[in-house]
């Protein structure tokens, strides 16, 4: 099978690459460009562990394929962490809302959409925006906590 | 499992290669899933995205059309008015599923679980078939659980809602619905009262059948009556007996039988009407 060439923006960079028609983006992401923070968790769209931003929007990576990344602007855990935007990992941490942290980096990524859409969500809205987001530890109590105070920081508002 | 990619541009080569036998995705959230469980083996997919289509349309019904998400519809102001269609697409899924998922892959995967599909039966629904763009309607597309009316070169370019107007609505759908497990049960009802009487009524029943169910001659025994609690109880009790369940890990053929009388005057309860 040939290769197909893709381009597209990874958290902020334009990259190219070769890629197998059948590859996922997660296993693209993961072990050609190393970005390590995308996890697979069950493979068919339940857990979000595998959920990265594409054009604003965040998706499972494990139901995509690398090719449909062509010329999109992708972004994971790493790039949003490298582009200095660390209150809402800072946020989760304070918290306590990491245990094992194999949901973390899904987490992190679907509340960034949230806040970025919505920086003043209320409880409900924090339920519904991390529904697609399994955690198998903290009970989800610490996480929620999490997000009202990052959006408390990402407002500016003295906590 | 290795299979080709292929992202037609034009609808006439996206109808030559599915004729040739490709497999069309647009979310992917179904076909993958249940490439990943083996259920399906294709040698090529068919990414329907890089081909230009509308997204919506809200002037003569709402269209909408290929490759339009869940969170497009969700997020668009001119399909507000569908109020019960904007209920039913925020309990589909998750974001994530939202951001990917279409209503025409919905209607593609023909599910009885299918949450799109059942709002499109209560719409009364047409389906625009490409490439002639032939108008079916969908309680006549659908054939069967994953059967639909579409010949090998035939392609799903959109669908058409009717607007309901004046209408109460009750949604309710029971058992989260997981990528490859179907929901226990949902309901949607559409009721048009005028001074004090039902004038129209649409019901219908995901996953207690091989497809969506409306039974239209129970609905009409419904139409010139006073809403009454009474009326909907006894309507509950046939519409029990006359739907056709599964027994699956998630519920048996009884327990669904039980639930779609009671999902019924649950509705009636909740519209207040
Ligand atoms: C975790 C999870 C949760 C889910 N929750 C729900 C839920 O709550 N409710 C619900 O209803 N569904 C749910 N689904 C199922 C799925 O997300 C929806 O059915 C969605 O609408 C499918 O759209 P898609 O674009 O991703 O379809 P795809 O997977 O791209 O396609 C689905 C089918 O339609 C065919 N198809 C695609 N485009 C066309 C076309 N233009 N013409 C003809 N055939 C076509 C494909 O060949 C395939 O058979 C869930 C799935 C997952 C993984
Ligand atoms: S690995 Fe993608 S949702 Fe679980
Ligand atoms: S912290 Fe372990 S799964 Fe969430």
């Amino acid at each position: 099978m040939i290769a197909i060439k893709i381009s597209f923006k990874l958290n902020g960079k334009w990259v190219e690459a070769d890629v197998e028609p059948y590859k996922r983006a997660l296993d693209f992401l993961r072990d050609d460009m190393g970005m390590t923070s995308v996890k697979e968790g069950c493979s068919e769209g339940e857990c979000g562990a595998c959920t990265i931003i594409v054009n604003g929007r965040n998706v499972h990576s494990c139901l995509m394929l690398a090719v449909e990344l062509d010329g999109k602007d992708v972004w994971t855990l790493e790039g949003i962490i490298e582009s200095g935007e660390t209150y809402i990992s800072e946020a989760y941490a304070d918290v306590g809302a990491v245990q094992c942290g194999f949901c973390t980096p899904g987490f992190i990524v679907s509340t960034k959409v949230l806040l970025d859409e919505n920086p003043n969500p209320k409880e409900e809205d924090i339920k519904k925006a991390l529904e697609g987001n399994i955690c198998r530890c903290t009970g989800y109590a610490r996480i929620i906590e999490a997000v009202k105070e990052a959006a408390r920081r990402k407002r500016g508002d003295a906590s | 499992m290795k299979f080709n990619y292929a992202a037609p541009v034009t609808l006439e080569e996206l109808s030559e290669l599915k004729k040739g036998g490709g497999k069309l995705f647009s979310g992917g959230t179904d076909l993958f899933v249940k490439m990943r469980a083996g259920v399906l083996k294709p040698d090529l997919v068919v990414d329907t995205k890089k081909v230009e289509t509308p997204k919506l349309e809200c002037d003569k019904g709402l269209r909408i059309y290929m490759n339009t998400t869940y969170t497009d519809i969700l997020k668009s102001g001119c399909a507000r008015k569908y109020s019960l269609l904007m209920k039913i697409l925020l309990e589909v899924g998750s974001p994530q599923i939202r951001n990917r998922g279409t209503p025409v892959g919905n209607l593609g995967n023909a599910s009885p679980a299918g949450d799109f599909l059942l709002s499109t039966y209560v719409y009364d629904s047409k389906v625009i078939v490409g490439p002639s763009m032939r108008e079916v309607p969908v309680k006549n597309f659908v054939k069967g659980p994953g059967k639909v009316d579409l010949s090998d070169e035939e392609f799903i370019y959109a669908v058409i809602l009717e607007p309901l107007e004046g209408y109460t609505t009750y949604y309710e759908k029971v058992g989260r619905r997981n990528s490859m497990v179907i929901s226990i049960a949902s309901i949607a009802v559409a009721l048009k009262i005028e001074s004090g009487v039902i004038e129209d009524a649409r019901i219908a029943y995901g996953s207690v059948g091989p497809t969506v169910v409306r039974f239209t001659d129970l609905e009409e025994k419904l139409i010139g009556e006073r809403p009454k609690k009474e009326l909907f109880e006894s309507l509950a009790m046939e519409y029990s007996d006359r739907v056709k369940p599964i027994t699956d890990v998630r519920a048996s053929a009884e327990y669904r039988k039980k639930l779609t009388g009671n999902l019924l005057i649950k509705a009636y309860l909740n519209m207040n009407l």
